[in-house]
């Protein structure tokens, strides 16, 4: 089915979300839908899926006008999203998580045929080559793995009395690693026959991948449409930032050798499967990248080294003495900071103020002779709204408020604040848009600069190698190569990826 | 859009101050001799009791958590002071406090250490200590003396031609709001409410916050169950037990959100007041004693569902 966006609007009282934007999605066809952050991306893309209602404009299938009230008439359409955030319910079976919602049709003398709903599980799964017993609880399966249960939910909807599907991919790759994210592109190929994608990403190498056409917005509007082929990344870039991806993306050049001093050793650090005989040195002054896939235990060892997670085995040696890091608490005494991947769980507090965010770690940086000192908390927050350049209404706004960006700058400044001067950064720049990446890469180097210790995990292979002075690469929990990474001699992603995998 | 209007949390913050006006302008129209000089004291001596247990409740739910151990804890309160004052005078006042902090310093390591969800770590403790106040005073009320009577005119005298209870519950309020809002604790308990995870990874013991809190719940609703044994000159094992409602509703009425991260005693002040006025002012008005109760449910729920912040409350267990 050919499905049609024309001139449509979304307002939301004086804030226009979407304006006259207009695109096609034909019968096998995978279109791409980039932007920055706040572009209006996840508006159209909730406008499809019948989440939200568009303000005008026409929206029709096969020429025919239609209009949604829910997510349910979408899917009657034969329109099905998969989320960004991961939405199966843990503790159901795959088969029932699939089924969520349609259990009527499975329902005999009013109970429901599990057998019947097992057999339809398989069979969809099969559409993407997922080889899995569905009565397993959702909670058994990796990331990728459900990720590719999502995607033969959306699948399901082919069961109905509809032609054709759009599936609707809401930055699906966000927490698969390259190899995963290679069979989902691989399934979206071979699915082509029987649906069209909308693929939404903020890593365009993967858009200009596997779309065939491809959406630009920019503040709410469709500013650009041009097919895949022999289009490239620094073009895409210009439409949605209005510059182009200079050469220099990574600040490459400001990158300066490491100091000689250690801040950070780990020796023999293990955690039963997920992480075994690590040892690693981070000296000051140095980025040290940590390469890997999901399951590669990157993560757990970073979570470790802050004490958030406890190793079974080995010793951390901060500044030349053996510390025992049982609780972040202790971590943070000993001058260790930690930019969690989960900024808005684990890294702000996102109802509190950008000020109480900025002192959290540190109270006695705010604290006087009668206690807390709100005054000489909000001059402190004022401070380093201005060193970073942390876009706020002001210190009292609430954090949420914030842009990605400037949120995650808040956070470091909080770290900064705390005198942290070894920095375990994961996933920094993730859910920031680019100009405010941007902006964040500078902030690393100028730390670097200062003598800061930065052990990263960076979103994209492209990030970690750009930034880092040493790669560390981990497979199966186990470091398997370190690679210098000095600039002007920078490695190639294949060289790094073959340690990988 | 925000800057010209006031924000939600403005709105909020001021509604039960303008609601306790309207409650007393209502009350004083309806019944003009409510609002007399002597009146007012009258009610803010019967607020300090309530206010007390409320103040130190209100750690505990700004936290995010509930103690149900409050009323239990005051009632041991004040068996010990009734108990205590012929051997030790008024050491038995501090020996009440410390015994109470014991309790909320149990409900607390039942509750962080076992990882027992507070709700029933305190209904449990509660109930432990409700059978030590019975066990302690044999059952029975526990009257102070007449001879030892001296030793309760600091709770139940006047000074200035004020009753010294109202410069009691001054001084608690003193120290509740300077501790939530002017220690690194009080900062902590707050920002736990509102994002237990960050705080944790901001390197705050979170723990350890929260066995302080319900130490100072325990320590504050002894307080109370003292002074209310001072005015009943005698101190009643199940003496409080009543109180629980009105404690939590005064908290809640107040602006403190059942799910913590917002408010703090100072509100709690005004909540207090909006419990007694509507409770004494019904009383003058002679509104049915059933009717009173539906009313004063009704209000709690409203109060609940204007602080609950939707937004960030997709699911309600």
């Amino acid at each position: 089915m050919s499905l049609k966006l024309e001139n449509v609007t979304k307002t939301y009282g004086p804030v226009t979300a979407l304006a006259n934007a207009t695109i096609e999605v034909h019968p096998g066809e995978v279109v791409g839908l980039v932007g920055e952050n706040g572009a209006g991306k996840s508006t159209l893309m909730r406008i499809l899926a019948g989440v939200v209602q568009p303000s005008s404009g026409a929206f029709t299938i096969d020429g025919e006008p239609v209009r949604f009230s829910g997510t349910l008439d979408a899917n009657a359409a034969g329109i099905g999203m998969v989320y960004q955030e991961q939405s199966l319910i843990l503790p159901l079976s795959i088969a029932e998580n699939m089924y969520l919602g349609q259990e009527r049709r499975f329902t005999k003398y009013g109970l429901i045929d599990h057998a019947a709903m097992r057999e339809a599980a398989r069979r969809n799964l099969e559409k993407v080559q997922l080889d899995i017993d569905p009565v397993r609880p959702a909670s058994e399966l990796t990331f990728a793995e459900r990720q590719m249960v999502e995607l033969a939910k959306a699948l399901t909807l082919e069961e109905r009395d509809v032609e054709r599907l759009v599936i609707l991919l809401d930055e699906p790759t966000s927490v698969l690693e390259q190899a995963e994210i290679d069979v989902l592109f691989a399934r979206i190929r071979a699915l082509k026959d029987r649906a069209s994608f909308i693929f939404v990403s903020h890593r365009l190498d993967e858009v200009l991948e596997i779309s065939d056409r491809i959406y630009t917005m920019k503040d709410g509007e469709v500013v650009d449409e041009r097919p895949a082929a022999g289009a490239r990344e620094s073009d895409l870039h210009e439409v949605m930032v209005g510059r182009v991806l200079e050469h220099n993306f990574y600040l490459e050049d400001e990158q300066e050798p490491p100091q000689d001093s250690v801040a950070l050793e780990l020796r023999g650090l293990g955690s039963g499967r997920a992480y075994r005989n690590i040892n690693l040195t981070l000296h000051a002054g140095e980025v040290l990248g940590i390469a890997g896939v999901i399951g590669s235990g990157r993560e757990a060892l970073a979570r470790a080294v802050f004490g958030m997670e406890r190793p079974e085995s080995g010793e951390i040696v901060i500044h030349g003495k053996v510390e025992g890091i049982p609780d972040p608490s202790v971590a943070v005494r000993k001058g260790l900071g930690f930019v969690p991947s989960e900024r808005g769980i684990e890294g702000m507090v996102p109802m509190l103020p950008v000020s109480e965010n900025i002192s959290l770690a540190n109270l006695d940086s705010i604290t006087g002779p009668f206690g807390l000192d709100r005054r000489r908390e909000t001059a402190l927050a004022r401070e380093w709204i201005e060193r970073l350049r942390i876009k706020t209404p002001g210190p009292a706004a609430p954090i949420r408020s914030l842009s990605g960006g400037n949120q995650q700058k808040a956070v470091i400044a909080k770290w900064l604040n705390a005198d942290s001067r070894i920095l375990v950064l994961d996933h920094p720049t993730r859910g920031v848009d680019v100009g405010a990446k941007h902006e964040v890469f500078s902030l690393i180097r100028e730390l670097c600069r200062e003598g800061y210790a930065i052990l990263l995990l960076a979103d994209t292979l492209a990030e970690t190698i750009g930034l880092s002075h040493r790669v560390l690469v981990m497979r199966d929990g186990e470091i398997t190569a370190d690679i210098p990474a000095p600039a002007g001699d920078k490695p190639s992603q294949t060289r790094i990826v073959e340690h990988m995998v | 859009m925000t800057a010209t209007f006031p924000s939600r949390g403005q709105v909020l913050s001021a509604a039960p101050t303008v609601f306790l006006i309207l409650l007393t302008a209502i009350i004083v129209l309806a019944s003009p001799g409510f609002f007399s000089g002597s009146t007012i004291l009258v009610i803010l001596a019967d607020s300090v009791v309530l206010f007390t247990l409320a103040a130190g409740l209100s750690f505990v739910i700004l936290l995010g958590s509930i103690d149900l151990s409050v009323p239990a804890v005051a009632s041991l309160g004040g068996v010990i002071v009734a108990m205590l004052i012929p051997s030790i005078g008024l050491a038995a006042y501090p020996a009440a406090i410390l015994a109470g902090a014991g309790a909320g310093l149990f409900s607390g390591l039942v509750h962080v250490l076992l990882r027992v969800p507070s709700f029933i770590a305190t209904l449990a403790t509660g109930g432990i200590v409700s059978g030590m106040a019975l066990w302690l005073s044999s059952s029975r009320t526990v009257t102070i003396a007449g001879e030892y009577r001296h030793v309760l005119d600091p709770v139940i005298g006047d000074s200035f031609g004020i009753p010294r209870i109202i410069l009691i519950g001054a001084v608690v309020c003193l120290i509740g709001v300077y501790i939530q809002r002017y220690t690194k604790f009080g900062r902590a308990i707050r920002a736990i409410g509102a994002g237990e995870s960050a705080v944790r990874a901001s390197g705050i013991h979170v723990g350890r916050q929260k066995l302080i809190a319900f130490t100072i719940a325990g320590a504050f609703a002894a307080c109370g169950g003292a002074l209310l044994a001072a005015r009943m000159t005698s101190g009643n094992p199940a003496g409080a037990e009543q109180l629980l409602l009105p404690a939590i509703a005064a908290v809640l009425v107040g602006g403190t959100a059942i799910t913590g991260g917002t408010g703090g005693v100072g509100r709690t002040v005004v909540g207090t007041l909006i419990v007694i006025v509507m409770r004494i002012g019904m009383t003058f008005m002679g509104v049915d004693v059933f009717a009173q109760q539906i009313l004063f449910g009704s209000v709690l729920i409203c109060a609940i569902a204007l602080t609950l912040d939707r937004d960030l409350l997709q699911i309600v267990k």
